[in-house]
This record gives C-alpha cells, structure tokens and sequence, in this order.
C-alpha cells in the first residue's frame, strides 16, 4: 500500500484545526496540528512533516513568514496556504514563494480531494527521484574506478576534497589510466552531480569543427548550417565539461576558452548575441604543458585558468598492487558481456600480469583481459592465455642480432614466468629440453634476473 | 432530529442491518440542533453537534447517527453531506443536499433515500475506525456532492469489510 504523508495542519483556529485534523484522520493520514508558526517550527523539528496545511493570518509568524522558513529549512515539504481572506496578490506572492496550492476557506469537499490527489502525486514523484538519486550516487562512487594501491587511494582523497568545489580541475596522466572516469567520479560527487556531464576530446577533431561544438553555431554562420545548433558550453548547462586532450587544442581556441573562463559569456558562430553559461570545467592531458609553454604552444594564462588544481593519476606500472583487482574486475564484467564462462584467473597468471610493462595501461590491460577470455579454451585462464603480451613486448635492440633478440626475449619471459622452465616454455611455444639447450648455449641464468 | 421524513431513519437503519450485519433500531426523535446553528452561514455546524451526542447516553447501543434535515457545515468546508470522528461514537447524515428539489431534474425520493444510506453507511463506517478507501465503487471512498455518491455501491469492498469484521470482533 502506498505510504501517506505525514500531515501538519497549522491554523490559530482551534475549530480549524480539529476540522481538518478528523478529515484527514478519516482519510487515513497521520496528521498534527499547530497553533502558531513557532509551534508548527517545533513540531518540524521534532518529526518533519511532508504535508503542510498553513493559515494565513496568524498572531505573530504569519503564514507567509512560515512558508519561507519552512522551504528554506525542508525544501522537500509541501506546503498549502489556506486563508479565508483570499486575494490574487496573496495567492501570487504565496506560489512564488513556493506554496503548492492556496485554498480560500471554506471550501468544497471536493477541492481539498483533488488537492490531495495531486499532491499525493508530487510527492510519490519526489520519493522517485529521491531514491534513483541515491541509486546513482551509491553507484558511481568510485565504482568505476578501482584501486586499493596507495597512489590510487590519494587520488580518491583528492577526488573527495576538490569535488564539491567549483575549482577548474587538470588531470594528468598517461593514454588508457582513467583520466576520464575520475572527471565523472567529480562529477558525481559534486553539487552538480544531476546536471550533464558533458566530454569531448579535443585531440579528434580540427580546430574549427570543435569551435562549432563548443560554441554552437547560428543558422548560416557557414555552409551547412541550416539550423541554429546550441554548443556544448550552453548543453552543458548548470553541469561539468571535459575537455580531455587539452593539450592539443591551438593558441585561437585557448583564447576563447579563456575569455570564456573568465566572462561565463559565449556568442555562438556567426552571432554577436552573447549568452551566459555556467559549467565547470575539468580538463585532461598526458603532455607536459609546462614544456608545451616552455615551447610557446601553450599559453601560460590559460593554463593557470585550467590548472586550479591538479590530479596526477599514476601509471598502472606505479600500482601493481592493483593489478588483480582490475583484472578479476575485468575478467567478470568481459565474462557477463561475451557470455563466455571464464571466470577465474590463476595466480601464475596474475603475477606474470603484475610483471608486463602496460604501456597502454589500464585500456591495454582490460584489452588483454578481453582477448584472452575470447580465444580461452577453459574456465580457467592461465599463463598461456596472455602468451600474446610477450610477443607483443618484444623488441630488437636498435642494430642487435638476431642471437642477442633471442637471448633478450628468452630473458623476459624466463623473468615473467619466475624461473619456471614449464611455464616458460609453454609461453614461448617450445618444449622443455629445447629451451633448456637454449639456455646452456645463450648462458642464461634460469633464475629471474632482477 | 427535527423535522425529518420518518421514512429516512428507518432506510437508514435497514441498510445497516442488511449491508453492515448490524442490528439496528430508530430510536424516539429528538429536536432540531438549533444551539449549533450559524446564523451568518445558514448551516448547522456538524463539530458542535457531534459533541453534544457524544456527551449522550443512547442505553444498548454502541453507535449512533443522526440524521438532519438542515444543511451541515465544519468550518474549512462550504458543506458536508456526513460528519463522524474516527472511532467515535456518533455520526451526521444530512438530507439537505441529497435532492435536488425543483424542476425537471428533482430527485426522486428512492434516489434521496439511497444516497441517504450511502452517507449513513460511510460515516459508520468511520464509526468503526475505517478510513476513506481508494475503490471507487466502496461506499468508503470519499465524495464530494451528490453525484459522485451515486458512483458508490451500497456495500463496502472486501478489505473495507474485513476491517470492518475486525473491529467488531473487538470489544
């Protein structure tokens, strides 16, 4: 059964107050009455009301007065003016400052039901909302993202301190480390958490096509504008933008940015109107600005614009520990997309995982993962699963033989596989007697080389 | 009490018995609530009324109604048709708004009758503790005027009328 709401009827009039107070009792709502708006202030303190009933004229706090003191503190309450001296100005001043209804006394029966029925529908909307608010809380905090390591772990503490500021955050960090899932989880944990998140990256496309989608763009501004066509910097709208690959952008779009940054104005391409927009914005990129300053690429004023607060998110070689954790996150997500009952991944495995350079990092390893899980024989992926990465890894030395490219990638998968002939030999797809001759000739240890 | 048709209480009272189960009887008339009337409104103020019944004494019953014929008023609202206090002991029933009383379209006295009984079953069943039901068609679910009564059955829906076997089973 539908829950009802708790109902607060305040009115001086004790005959009032009993009235309402045995109808809603007859319709089965739990219901308090107050004869003042310092009692009704009281009784919210006590056990906030969802409903409230509020007479106008009332000795000392009118109803008025209560009204605003009520939305300021329970914003979520609904509140209904009812007064037996009714006016338009009233019942205007009454809505704009938030009243849900305004009902002259005495009324009709029947208003008071339609009144509660659309209320009741209010407020089952606003439970809605609240609880797939909190879904999605509970759901992107730091879900996404994760990481037991200690440099991780600083990233979430940074995350937490900047993320309900309005700061300009510049997250650093190599290709494939997560730039993009720490700006959502700022997003998420900020007060503009239920307003666009808006992400482009600036590295994938011209200049002028991306000042198209920044700004907008008016009807005929160039060929191929039919329409009139809002940018992302008015969508993003009371929200936070992303602009990932900030480093690639030209001096022109950073003088824009700028001006931007600075006015909270924009004029669309082709218009001289200027409109206001209100964002905030999180920036990303795995150059080094202060040098791409240093080379006069960057400007200097608009990095410190960008540059409020930086996150550096550290390499997946720098957080080894986490290894496991991403691939056994990996492998059931990969597992439940594909289908395929690959569910555990075997210690051999995940050392020789912690062990791979992942240049690509976190994207390379989850491409590891998904590959592995695809061509798997079995429920259970081994070493021999990930036999691709060596051979991905392995490089010849500038000028070097082909001896001394064998001794190094013999070298680099003896130390993967821990000094393990078997294991080693199944990666490199020979057998044991041969790879043991290979080390007698090459005068290999067997052992890892650290 | 006052000048009511005597057919009405006794309607009343058969619907009781035959819809709710209860044993019910007419009790002697009594006089016109004159000390609850407003004389600004016109109406008679239901609260007042219903307080000095509850203060009566009505020996070998558990609840009572009255039935009026003027026009019943509480406060906030410009009418009632019915009045009664969740769990109390007495209930209004007001004949003054159940016909329409001149032209083509006065309602027959069966008409006024059934919608008397409606009222009566509803506030009784308020009487018992029962709250306004949200089936349209349960002589529980509230109405405003006349004719959203007569969308209501004379009967209670099977959760009102189990709520109903409950509260009678207690003392």
């Amino acid at each position: 059964m539908k829950s009802k709401p708790e109902i607060l009827v305040v009115d001086d009039e004790r005959i009032v107050r009993e009235s309402l107070f045995h109808w809603f009792k007859n319709g089965g709502y739990a219901v308090a009455t107050a004869a003042s708006g310092a009692e009704a202030l009281e009784k919210m303190a006590g056990r906030p009301a969802e409903l409230l009933f509020v007479d106008v004229k009332m000795p000392g706090m009118n109803g008025i007065e209560l009204l605003e003191r009520i939305k300021a503190e329970y914003p979520a309450a609904v509140v209904v003016i009812i007064t037996a001296y009714g006016s338009i100005e009233s019942a205007v001043e009454a809505m704009k400052k938030g009243a849900s209804d305004y009902l002259i006394k005495p009324f009709k029966p029947e208003y008071l039901t339609l009144v509660m029925e659309k209320i009741d529908q209010q407020l089952d909307m606003a439970r809605e909302c609240n609880y797939l608010k909190a879904q999605l809380e509970k759901k992107t905090r730091f879900e996404n993202i994760i990481g037991r390591s200690a440099p991780m772990q600083a990233v979430f503490d940074t995350i937490t301190q900047v993320a309900d500021q309005d700061t300009s955050v510049l997250l650093t960090g190599e290709t494939g480390t997560g730039k993009e899932l720490v700006a959502k989880a700022i997003h998420a944990k900020s007060r503009r958490a239920h307003h666009p998140f808006v992400a482009l990256n600036c590295g994938a496309m011209p200049e002028n096509l991306l000042e198209t989608e920044l700004f907008g763009h008016q009807k005929g501004a160039f060929t191929g504008a039919t329409h009139p066509r809002k940018g992302f910097l008015e969508v993003v709208n009371g929200g936070t933008l992303f602009l990932d690959e900030i480093g690639e952008i030209g001096m022109k779009m950073q003088i824009d940015l700028l001006r931007v940054l600075e006015e909270r104005r924009i004029s669309r391409v082709g218009s001289s109107q200027t409109v206001p927009v209100d964002f905030r914005l999180i920036t990303a990129t795995c150059k080094d600005l202060e040098k791409e300053i240093a080379a006069g690429r960057f400007r200097e004023d608009f990095f410190y614009r960008i540059h409020v607060i930086r996150i550096a998110i550290p390499p997946l070689r720098e957080r080894k520990e986490d290894i496991p954790l991403l691939a056994r996150h990996f492998l059931s997500k990969i597992s439940h997309e594909t289908g395929r009952k690959v569910d555990h991944i075997s210690q051999a495995a995940l050392k020789m995982l912690q062990g791979y350079r992942w240049q690509g990092n976190v994207r390379e390893l989850e491409n590891a993962i998904e590959r592995a899980v695809v061509l798997s024989t079995g429920p259970l992926l081994g070493v021999d699963d990930f036999a691709f990465l060596h051979a991905a890894q392995a490089k010849p030395a500038p000028g070097g033989s082909l001896l001394e490219m064998e001794k190094g990638y013999i070298r680099q998968v003896l130390d993967d596989c821990a000094g393990n002939i078997t294991r080693a030999a199944a990666v490199l797809g020979i057998n044991r007697v041969t790879l043991h001759r290979k080390i007698k000739r090459l005068q290999l240890s067997r052992g890892p080389q650290r | 009490m006052g000048r009511v048709p005597a057919v009405a209480p006794r309607v009343v009272a058969a619907h009781i018995h035959a819809f709710f189960g209860l044993p019910a009887e007419v009790l002697p008339g009594l006089p016109a609530p004159v000390y609850a009337l407003d004389a600004g409104r016109m109406q008679f103020d239901a609260g007042k009324i219903i307080q000095r019944l509850e203060g009566e004494a009505f020996p070998g019953c558990r609840k009572w109604i009255g039935v009026v014929e003027g026009d019943l008023f509480v406060p906030i609202f410009t009418y009632v048709l019915g009045e009664a206090r969740q769990g109390g002991r007495c209930a209004l029933v007001s004949l003054c708004r159940l016909a329409q009383k001149d032209g083509p379209d006065a309602s027959p006295q069966p008409t006024v009758l059934e919608r008397c009984a409606k009222v009566a079953l509803h506030e009784l069943g308020h009487l018992f503790g029962i709250v306004h039901c949200p089936d349209p068609l349960c002589v529980m679910h509230i109405s405003g005027d006349v004719h959203e009564l007569d969308q209501r059955r004379l009967a209670l829906c099977r959760y009102c009328r189990r709520q109903l076997d409950q509260r009678l089973c207690q003392p």
